[in-house]
């Protein structure tokens, strides 16, 4: 494994979040009246990740970069589908 | 109670028996039926002043707001586009945001998780086999037919059709023009919050007090007579200021005739310029030669039929709730750019406006004693005479009256009996 | 453009900072009698009593929407100065303050009194911040009101005499249109 840093990545740095919407050992809060999940960055594998958190059922999903970069580029169109609640949560 | 009815007159309308040139009947404060026809034909008609583009700033912002009696969320979208949409889901009816304010796309009931864009389109909704699968369902969420702004001023008309907000604001937008000539950037915010202020009363005794010059030296003189204010002087029998029928239903109290005599920037804002001198620079380096007319003529004192009153500083919106009482909402203007006269304009405007206003607790004091007042049963009519003997037509083909006179209460009604004698 | 300048940066909101430690001195029992005591006069409109019980440095805040935005940015009820304090206290003695003219007819009731912590204040001192809630049923000639909510005082012992520096007054429904709030919270 590479013990140099790679000079195109940037520093990442691994400080828990602070502030009135950071909730401590949870994460930054990113929430409004319809849902409410904790975004925090995760080392435990070999590469930085999004642990994301929906704290209104404790479901974990960890986001990598690369998904995150087609989030970024998905559609709006696309990004509205996954927003239907029938789309996959309350599929029937 | 509700008063009695007034005599009939020959060949009129019903609105030509209660709305007549030097008098108005009680009844048009009390009687529920008068109110219920004029949330129909006004509330649910005109444009009504809502809310300010400044307090939806990102796309996807939204913020609950009042549209006489609909709860109404006012949302930005993510293309920026503004919507007014009725807080109410298509399914079961339930409120849909309950949230004051809030940043999201796309809201979803909590009763049972049916899902709309901020834009109201229904997005979908749970376990759609029940309904045959997806977009079945010619559905959303209700909208308020027309949204426009002027200057960031939010108005919205629950009817489709009618006049534009351009012809409704008629000679009014004008003011609202001064109103934001008065900012470096010509841009001013509403952000600072609003009071809310519950007043049992009908709405239109705000409507009239608004621009009535006769009252201030009366029910405000408490306040004048402790601080030394020459705000009074501007309401005298001597004032050079004159009352303005801006026609469409809206008035002023234009006080640039006094304030052009002294001659003097930022008087109209009870300062100096050496006091505020970053707001005094930015306005020469905006506006250059006529940045001290506009500081010396000051800001508008405009009352925009049915529901937005621009008071110099402060901005009033005033929603009906029954034939006996209504909301004010109110707050301080912001200059956009961030000004030293921000700070000053709320101190300022918390110090008047409000449930424990300097002036305007005093003037809602006279609202809720009318409204009882006017429950009584003789005399039945309201007098709004005041100065019919001595207007004039100005250069610009407005009527004006003297300062104290009641012209802005006379247009009010002229506009209020042409809307209230259309067809339902 | 214009630079603007330094009058547009905003001190920190009065209620921002972490508590210290209860200073030393305070007795519970006189906190309370003094919370009593403020009460009294303000529910029997001795508004010259009333007004001197704060210090020079006196701020009197009642803010919207929960515990309020930061009072110079954002509107609030009541925020007061030991000036405007000054200036409301006159307009009402003029009796032609149609708002509280006549006067509300007042009582409440302070209770849960706690005293909470140690508030720094700019002279280097320590002020006493207390806790406590309130009800109060105010009778007016065209009906009654019911108000209630939290109550922050910051108390200081100056020559001997409990003073008040700071009254914060969070209604439980300052989310809502309010009625006219004419008489001394």
């Amino acid at each position: 494994m590479a013990t140099t840093p790679d000079p195109q990545r940037h520093d990442v740095v691994f400080e828990e979040p602070t502030g009135p919407l950071a909730v401590p050992g949870v994460g930054a809060v990113v929430e409004s009246e319809f849902a409410s999940v904790s975004v925090r960055l995760d080392q435990s594998g070999n590469s930085v990740r999004l642990r994301v958190e929906d704290l209104r059922t404790g479901r974990v999903r960890f986001l990598d970069a690369l998904e995150l970069e087609s989030i970024v580029w998905l559609e709006d169109g696309h990004l509205t589908q996954l927003l239907d609640p029938s789309h996959e949560r309350w599929r029937g | 109670m509700t008063a009695l009815l007034p005599p009939e007159i020959e060949g009129g309308s019903r609105f030509d028996r209660l709305v007549q040139p030097a008098r108005v009947h009680g009844s048009l404060y009390t009687d529920p039926s008068i109110f219920a026809e004029e949330l129909r034909k006004i509330w649910h008609r005109t444009w009504v002043f809502v809310g300010h583009e400044s307090e939806v700033p990102q796309p996807n912002d939204y913020v609950r707001k009042q549209l006489a009696d609909q709860d109404v969320v006012m949302t930005r979208d993510k293309d920026g586009e503004l919507h007014l949409l009725i807080n109410r889901c298509a399914h079961r009816g339930l409120q849909v945001c309950d949230d004051k304010a809030g940043n999201s796309s796309s809201f979803r009931c909590p009763y049972h998780g049916w899902t709309y864009r901020n834009t109201g389109e229904l997005l979908g909704y749970p376990y759609n086999k029940g309904y045959g699968g997806k977009n079945k369902l010619e559905l959303g969420m209700g909208k308020v037919a027309r949204v426009d702004s002027y200057h960031g001023f939010v108005f919205g008309s629950l009817a489709a059709e009618g006049p534009s907000l351009d012809e409704h604001l008629g000679a009014a937008k004008g003011e609202i023009d001064r109103l934001v000539g008065l900012s470096p950037d010509g841009q001013v915010k509403l952000d600072a919050g609003w009071l809310r202020h519950r007043t049992r009363s009908n709405w239109k005794f705000l409507a009239e007090n608004e621009t009535d010059g006769y009252h201030p030296q009366f029910v405000h003189g408490s306040i004048f007579g402790v601080t030394g204010s020459p705000i009074g002087a501007l309401y005298s029998d001597n004032s050079t200021a004159v009352t303005r029928n801006l026609g469409d239903g809206h008035s002023e109290n234009d006080l640039r005739p006094e304030f052009r005599s002294f001659a003097e920037p930022m008087r109209w804002f009870g300062t100096t310029p050496d006091r505020v001198p970053g707001y005094v620079a930015a306005m020469h380096e905006a506006y250059g030669d006529d940045a001290q007319r506009r500081m010396i003529e000051g800001a508008p004192h405009v009352m925009i039929f049915p529901n937005l009153f621009i008071a110099e500083i402060q901005v009033f919106n005033i929603q009906p709730v029954a034939v006996g009482e209504c909301v004010q909402y109110a707050t301080a203007v912001q200059m956009a750019g961030g000004h030293e006269l921000n700070q000053r304009m709320v101190s300022q405007s918390i110090g008047s406006v409000g449930p424990a206003g300097m002036l305007l607790a005093d003037d809602t004091e006279m609202y809720e004693r009318n409204q009882r007042g006017v429950e009584m049963a003789d005399p039945e009519w309201l007098d709004v005479r005041r100065g019919l003997g001595r207007e004039s037509v100005d250069a610009a083909g407005f009527t004006i009256g003297a300062a104290t006179d009641e012209t802005g209460m006379r247009g009010f009604w002229t506009h209020y009996k042409s809307l209230m004698e259309a067809e339902d | 453009m214009v630079t603007v300048n330094a009058l547009t940066e905003l001190p920190p909101r009065p209620d921002a900072g972490e508590l210290v430690a209860i200073p030393q001195g305070w007795e519970v029992r006189e906190v309370e009698q003094f919370l009593y005591r403020e009460a009294r006069l303000a529910d029997e409109n001795d508004y010259d009593g009333w007004e001197a019980l704060w210090t020079n440095d006196a701020l009197y805040w009642v803010p919207v929407d929960g515990e309020g935005d930061h009072p110079r940015s954002t509107v609030s009820v009541i925020f007061d100065n030991r000036n405007r304090i000054s200036t409301r206290m006159k307009q009402v003695k003029t009796g032609k303050r149609y708002a509280q003219a006549p006067p509300s007819n007042l009582r409440r009731i302070i209770g849960n009194v706690e005293l909470i912590g140690g508030r720094e204040n700019a002279a280097g001192g320590v002020d006493l911040e207390v806790g406590a809630n309130f009800m109060a049923l105010e009778s007016r000639p065209r009906g009654n009101e019911l108000w209630g909510g939290r109550v922050t005082y910051r108390l200081r012992q100056v020559d001997g005499q409990i003073r008040l520096v700071y009254k914060k007054v969070v209604l439980v429904d300052n989310e809502r249109p309010l009625p006219t709030l004419g008489f001394l919270i």
